[in-house]
């Protein structure tokens, strides 16, 4: 029973992982930036929420105001940061490098407004109730797979039949065909950034809700999506959700056998097993960029 | 005051003995490790258990530390190397991952989180070096060491071996160049030079943990090599250099309340990655843009 | 150990040091007394840096108002990220640089990793917030204005046994306080006919323990110990209890900080730490508290309590030292501690044993509606 109790919260875990991870992975396939400030798009999203909250907002409404906080960060650093070093050939790292002084300006930003303290919203529906005996499932545990999977089926119709989804596909393959098809790459660039920051939001209001949050919370979704990202297949949003999922079930079923400590690091083992065996991912082409 | 200052340029040096070990893998040969802080404190963890249980002689404490932090750089690098660019951050990012759970875990051996106390102050053949003035003098020295040796190594056929790598993996292959080997080496190379930077670390701060081996601190050997320009033999010191004054010049800030003082540092701090990054993508020591 | 921080980036490297080299901070040296503060300013743990600092500056106001040395009192902060390498990090700067006399810490990991350079430079090292076993004479230099956690855990037991409260589950921090914490309530749990029925080591950076709280319902334990700091203690609270564990939570002194206090998964919280009566009607005391109510509109905390007297500390020595025409230095302090042994403080007179650690009376509390409720 022990097992199917933390395969159930393995699953919430990594059902929200899955979303975070996918929109990392949307951008990384779209453009190749390396973006690691996605964690700070979660955390920023997760306090917008808080703050709507404290000021008696509804659900829906706080929902809308950390997406709207979320979509604009991602655009304003496409455009304000990744852009222009891009322009001079950036390398790799210099992204790598200029992200995390983001990170570090947006973990400070929320210190000086929120206090370093632990911020949770409290509800109902992260109680859990014994469904079967000895079998604990909470409310929030049915919406995050619900959100979850409307999110996936949406994100999957717009970018399989729609122009602008078919362009960022596109977009990191072949330009030039972009270019045929009339569709500006800075535009589809874009477009990623708004659509993969706005993937983070729902993990990150529930997990406002959930584990509740610190101006640090971003770190371990940012390496989680990390790993899922080469788990799941450079490239491949499908891959990079299931790897998230598999990666937060993995997670909290270590805990059965081994010490908690262990937890986080038992996903990175995940990530080598793949590495060293399987360096396609689940559903990657090819190894070679 | 003088102790204090002399303290700052001893870790000055040790930083810099970091940043120029990992501008090898970054820098010449295009490789992109996240996981240096791993080899830094496998290196002082050595010097600290030679300074501890047989004798705090230097060069003991500084082969011992080369030695292991160097083999194990290889070890790890080679089913590693077998994949290229992103997966090879990736991967580093993973071993460092690892690696700070099992620094944690291993507490026999790392002290855990209580890390590992008194380590003695160094000597060299019996003689003390306990003078601050002498160990800075002994971290420079190290320093200077590995400057010589990249100089050296670079300007000869194995640098230019690497470096063609760098440029163009396929074509060095179709020279003829022995890639894994290269790469290998260079891993060996840079693993080693953080080994020792660790085990000067260990006597310089007489105290270390896991928290000196984190992601954060690879990050921040990182950002002092790319920061100050990657491929450059000055680079890394400059960057260094910036990476230590900056934050030390932020405590100027006049007029702010006591509790907010960290946060602010660090905005400043991350605001001014940032910039750099944006204004001087290739580094201040840079000419050309980075390497992909 | 994810959080990506400033931590290693500042810490580690000591860079946050520099800067002051160029103030004339060796001349000011010379006319005030300077007392170094190593908290948590930044970080998971910035809310007790905060609570300490507080307590520290109003008992520097009340020395200075009342005259009570011929020379200034002048407090310079360091942050010690609430980790050992920000604590040495940040003692070798006060040390060093800021030639403090008499430097007041919290946390066990900064201790032990201060401590050594303390007694290197016979500098005084005070502690008024880490309660971690291994702290009673760290060192000669080093003393302790809080009681300890084993003096909590020795007033907890028999009141776990008298509540049929055998089997405890504990949560701990793999650190040297959770380690020292660990090992005595085993001890004296054991002793008293108690069990512990689990131990989960967690790391301080971690967030999920919804896992763990899994584990720890299919033991169905009388009671879930967790021993942890600041932030983390909330999200374990709310977690444990969304998981739907029920048990009656215990804790140590730790939790007495706003975050827990104002969470309402916390109510019925049990936890130890000294007794905060604020009745007493000593002058010191109320003076203490009524001005502590005057300027922040509440009750002071034994934090707040601790680090007062911490401070009022150094000035009773220091006072007694300039009256003999002494110089004021650690080995002076120290010989003056020890030939004083009592001293009067907030909250009635502080006894101080050989190792310069103080007892104070410990209670169990209860959390009510935010407040500390003292049960036993």
């Amino acid at each position: 029973m022990l097992v199917l109790q933390l395969l159930v919260s393995g699953i919430e875990t990594g059902a929200l992982y899955a979303l975070t991870a996918a929109g990392f992975a949307l951008i990384f396939g779209a453009t190749r930036i390396f973006h690691f400030a996605h964690g700070a798009t979660y955390a920023l999203a997760g306090y917008a929420f808080v703050f709507a909250s404290r000021l008696g907002l509804t659900w829906p409404l706080g929902g809308l105001l950390a997406l709207l906080v979320a979509v604009g960060f991602g655009l304003f650093l496409e455009a304000a940061v990744y852009r222009p070093i891009q322009r001079h050939h950036g390398a790799f790292f210099t992204i790598f490098v200029a992200a995390f002084g983001v990170v570090i300006v947006v973990q400070s930003l929320i210190e000086l407004s929120f206090g370093r303290a632990f911020v949770a919203i409290s509800t109902p529906l992260t109680r859990a109730h014994e469904i079967l005996p000895g079998l604990y499932i909470a409310r929030v545990f049915w919406l995050a797979i619900v959100v979850a999977s409307l999110v996936f089926v949406s994100l999957g119709a717009f970018l399989a039949r729609t122009r602008a989804g078919i362009g960022l596909r596109a977009l990191s393959e072949n330009p030039d065909l972009l270019r045929a098809f009339g569709l500006s790459a800075r535009r589809l660039s874009a477009l990623a950034f708004a659509l993969g920051s706005a993937l983070a939001v729902p993990g990150a209001v529930l997990g406002a809700a959930t584990t509740g949050l610190s101006p640090a919370v971003g770190a371990h979704v940012m390496l989680i999506s990390l790993a899922a990202s080469v788990v799941g297949g450079i490239g491949s949003l499908r891959g990079a959700a299931l790897a998230g999922l598999l990666l937060g079930i993995v997670e909290t079923l270590v805990v059965a056998f081994l010490d908690t400590q262990w937890s986080e690091a038992a996903g990175f083992v995940v990530l080598f097993v793949f590495i060293l065996f399987r360096p396609s991912g689940l559903f990657g082409a090819a190894v070679a960029r | 005051m003088i102790a204090y200052l002399l303290n700052l340029a001893q870790l000055a040096a040790i930083f810099g003995l970091l940043s120029v070990s990992l501008n090898i893998l970054i820098g010449y040969g295009g490789i992109f490790s996240v996981a240096h802080a791993v080899f830094f404190g496998l290196g002082a963890y050595a010097g600290a258990h030679v300074a501890l249980d047989l004798a705090p002689d230097i060069l003991l404490a500084a082969l011992a530390a080369a030695l292991i932090a160097g083999v194990f750089s290889a070890l790890l690098a080679l089913p590693a190397l077998r994949v290229r660019g992103e997966y090879f951050v990736i991967a580093s990012l993973g071993l460092q991952m690892l690696a700070t759970t099992v620094f944690t875990e291993a507490s026999d051996v790392t002290g855990g989180l209580g890390g590992l106390v008194g380590i003695p102050p160094p000597t060299l053949f019996g003689v003390s070096l306990a003078d601050p003035l002498v160990f800075l003098l002994v971290c420079l020295g190290a320093l200077a060491l590995a400057l010589a040796v990249v100089r050296l190594l670079m300007r000869g056929s194995f640098g230019r071996a690497l470096m063609a790598l760098r440029d163009s993996e396929s074509a060095a292959e179709a020279l003829g160049k022995n890639v894994p080997l290269l790469k290998t080496l260079a891993v060996l190379l840079g693993g080693a030079g953080a080994g020792i930077a660790g085990a000067l670390f260990a006597f310089q701060e007489a105290f270390v943990n896991v928290e000196s081996f984190t992601l954060d601190q690879s990050v921040l050997i990182m950002a002092m090599v790319i920061i100050g320009g990657a491929g450059t033999l000055a680079g890394p010191l400059i960057g260094t250099v910036l990476l230590l004054a900056l934050p030390a010049a932020l405590t100027f800030i006049p007029g702010l309340p006591p509790t907010d003082i960290g946060a602010v540092q660090q905005l400043i701090y991350g605001l001014a990655m940032t910039l750099l990054m944006i204004f001087r993508p290739a580094g201040l020591a840079g000419r050309r843009a980075g390497q992909r | 150990m994810t959080r990506i921080s400033r931590r290693t980036l500042l810490a580690a490297s000591a860079l946050p040091l520099a800067g002051s080299f160029l103030a004339p901070r060796s001349a000011r040296a010379e006319e005030a007394y300077i007392l170094g503060t190593l908290f948590p300013m930044a970080g998971p743990n910035a809310e007790y840096g905060t609570i300490f600092t507080a307590g520290a500056a109003m008992a520097i106001k009340h020395a200075s108002a009342d005259k009570m040395l011929s020379r200034p009192l002048v407090l310079r902060a360091e942050d010690s990220e609430g980790t050992p390498q920000g604590g040495a990090v940040g003692m070798n700067k006060l040390v060093n640089v800021d030639h403090a006399l008499y430097v007041l810490v919290g946390f066990t990991g900064v201790s032990k990793a201060a401590a050594p350079i303390g007694a290197r430079a016979k500098v005084i090292l005070v502690n008024g917030g880490g309660v971690g076993p291994d702290l009673a004479g760290l060192s000669p230099y080093y003393w302790n204005v809080i009681p300890l956690v084993p003096d909590e855990i020795k007033v907890l037991t028999p009141f776990l046994i008298a509540r049929q409260l055998r089997r405890v589950a504990l949560i701990y921090v793999n650190d040297p306080f959770g380690n020292g914490l660990y090992k005595a309530l085993k001890t004296d749990l054991t002793a008293a006919g108690g069990e512990i029925v689990a131990a989960d080591a967690i790391s301080p950076a971690d967030q999920q323990f919804s896992a763990i709280a899994a584990r720890i319902r299919t033991l169905s334990p009388d009671a879930v110990y967790f021993a942890s700091y600041g932030a983390q203690q909330a999200q374990i609270i709310k977690q444990l209890r969304d998981a739907g564990i029920g048990q009656q939570l215990l804790t140590y002194s730790g939790a007495a900080i706003p975050s827990v206090r104002n969470l309402p998964e916390a109510e019925g919280l049990i936890l130890t730490a000294q007794a905060a009566d604020w009745t007493v009607d000593d002058p010191i005391t109320q003076r203490f508290v009524t001005d502590w109510r005057a300027q922040y509109g509440s009750d002071p905390t034994p934090y707040h309590q601790n680090y007062y007297n911490a401070v009022r500390l150094f000035a009773l020595l220091a006072q007694q030292l300039e009256k003999a025409g002494k110089p004021v230095d650690g080995d002076a302090l120290r010989a003056a501690l020890l030939a004083t042994r009592r001293f009067a403080l907030v909250g009635g007179e502080g006894v101080f044993d050989d190792l310069g650690d103080i007892s104070m009376k410990i209670v169990v509390n209860t959390l009510k509606s935010g407040k500390l409720v003292a049960i036993g």
